[in-house]
């Protein structure tokens, strides 16, 4: 189970001038749901994505995830920071480790777990490697096998391959898609680019800032499994001129 | 997946250095290195030498570095008890004496500092309650305290390692309050994500984030400890560095002084280097870091 359910959800940060991230937001996510978040910078993604990874408390409405309420940080909820956040003294690993030995989880348990982990993401090689000896895309998916290795019902990700060279973040994108096609998890994925966010979501929503709001649900209807080929075909095109016309006409009512 | 591992050399290409150049007057490499450090001292050295043997140093009361020498040569290896030189030969038990308090204030320093500092950094109710005290004291040196340590503890032992500990607290204390509150956010997030309760937190995430600032307060605490035991040894004990120093100089025993300034000197910079050779090893993950960015 990992369902989302956001219902009128107000986020005011408090200040000399109060600014409204989030207004009136209403969301839901179903089980094993792929959504991506679209819109542009500062119109309130990651305050969205943090009021349900429970890093941040909303200023009124109502927030579930499974039917109950969020109120702090937890491991069901995995959360994929842009510069992966890794804990720059411990290797790769340790790092991966580091959520099972928090929970007291038998060692005998997760160890071949993490084996199995770091194969997926092809980082074998690097167990014992500091985070500061590898490069972004490594650090990057050191950060989803630290989450994978929860199993979560949910993956919180924010702009997680917002910092890589188009490359490595085509890898990074097929390796999402690969991970979540066998597994499964409901996925709440922050993104600014358009093309990211065809490929990999099932329904996008997009945002607009001043004040931040989900103006347009658009569902994706490509064929799974999916993969960064098809980012020229035609039918994924389609799809992109079609939410980019949304989007104008979304910006133009909000205009 | 093709992304390489970044590696040092990859990140940060260093200018190839030329082969065999000197570069002035020196040679290139570690001697080169070890002769420009050198020179200074040198030329001081043989400068004041000069001076002090045509009896013009401040009237004659400063001794030149061969009488220094002599006079170390005395109170290290000399005959013990003979009663025409109180110092000779005790100039090991004094450098025992003045380090082994030294070692016990430092410690109860740290045990201290180190833990409260963590603790300010990392709790508000805690840098509330203890902050603005810490505070209040910290402006009144420890030179200030002298008198009150003396009435307290009396001329012994206690008195000197209370001044040092002191002295040793306030950077210790200072240092790891910033270096606890200044923890990435992520990081705690990230360890929160995972189910890390607060002590967790605490105890692997803020505690090793701090640890560099800690090591810098303790490298100052440690000057400043040195500072303190020389200070409550030439007034509150009778005996260490402290103790000859003043002594020496009441007898006008000039030539002692010096080699014991510069027996202080001495201690102070390998009891630093002790720390920084721990810092190093605490801080490989460190090393790495600030080689590959
Ligand atoms: N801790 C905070 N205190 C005050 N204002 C904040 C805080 N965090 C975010 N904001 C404001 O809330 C608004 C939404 O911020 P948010 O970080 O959610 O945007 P975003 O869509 O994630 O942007 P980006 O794409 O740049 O990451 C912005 O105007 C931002 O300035
Ligand atoms: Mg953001």
């Amino acid at each position: 189970m990992g369902t989302i359910r956001f219902r009128e959800v107000v986020k005011t940060y408090p200040g000399k001038q109060p600014v409204v991230a989030l207004d009136r937001v209403n969301l839901d996510i179903g089980e094993g749901e792929f959504v991506a978040l679209l819109g542009p910078s500062g119109c309130g993604k990651s305050t969205l994505l943090n009021l349900i990874a429970g890093f941040e408390e909303m200023t009124s409405g109502a927030l579930s995830f499974n039917g109950g309420t969020v109120d702090s940080p937890g491991p069901e909820r995995a959360v994929v920071f842009q510069e992966a956040a890794l804990l720059p003294w411990l290797t790769v690993e340790q790092n991966i480790a580091f959520g099972p030995s928090v929970q007291k989880r038998p060692r005998a348990e997760y160890e071949p777990k993490i084996r199995e982990l770091l194969r997926l993401v092809g980082l074998e090689r690097f167990a014992h490697s500091l985070p500061s000896q590898l490069s972004g895309g490594m650090r990057q998916r050191v950060g989803i096998a630290r989450a994978l290795v929860m199993d979560p019902k949910a993956l919180l990700m924010d702009e997680p391959f917002g910092a890589l060279d188009a490359q490595t973040r085509m890898s990074m994108q097929q390796l999402l898609l690969d991970v979540w096609q066998s597994l499964g998890t409901t996925v709440l994925f922050v993104t600014h680019d358009i093309d990211e966010a065809i490929l990999l979501a099932d329904r996008i929503c997009i945002m607009s800032a001043r004040p931040g709001r989900i103006t347009r649900e658009i569902t994706v209807d490509l064929p799974r499994p999916r993969s960064v080929d098809q980012l020229t075909d035609p039918a994924f095109i389609r799809h992109k001129a079609a939410i980019m016309a949304e989007m104008r006409e979304a910006q133009k009512e909000h205009a | 997946m093709n992304d390489a591992p970044a590696r040092a050399l990859d990140a940060a290409p260093v200018p190839a250095a030329p082969k065999v150049k000197s570069r002035g007057l020196f040679p290139a490499g570690r001697t080169g290195a070890a002769m420009r450090a050198a020179l200074l001292p040198v030329l001081v050295i043989a400068a004041w030498q000069l001076a002090g043997s045509g009896g013009s140093l401040a009237g004659g009361v400063l001794p030149t570095p061969d009488r220094v020498w002599d006079a170390w040569v005395v109170w290290a290896f000399g005959p013990q008890g003979m009663g025409l030189n109180p110092y000779s030969g005790t100039w090991l038990s004094n450098v025992l004496f003045s380090s082994m308090r030294v070692a016990q204030g430092f410690v109860l320093a740290m045990a201290i500092g180190i833990p409260a500092g963590v603790l300010i950094g990392w709790s508000r109710a805690v840098s509330g309650t203890v902050d603005p005290t810490i505070q209040l004291l910290r402006p009144i040196p420890i030179t200030a305290w002298l008198p009150f340590s003396i009435a307290v503890f009396g001329i012994q032992d206690m008195g000197a390692i209370f001044l040092i500990a002191l002295g040793g607290f306030y950077p210790i204390v200072v240092n790891a309050t910033h270096g606890a509150r200044d923890v990435d956010r992520n990081w705690i997030r990230a360890a929160e994500m995972m189910g890390a309760s607060r002590f967790d937190v605490l105890r692997r995430v803020v505690l090793p984030a701090a640890l560099p600032a800690i090591f810098t307060g303790l490298r100052i605490g440690l000057g400043i400890a040195w500072t303190a035991v020389i200070v409550s040894e030439m007034v509150a004990v009778k005996s260490g560095l402290g103790y000859v120093l003043w002594d020496a100089y009441y007898v006008g025993r000039m030539d002692v002084v010096i080699a014991d300034m510069l027996s202080i000197g001495a201690m102070g910079l390998l009891s630093d280097r002790l720390i920084v050779t721990v810092e190093h090893w605490a801080l490989r993950w460190r090393r790495l870091q600030s080689a590959s960015r």
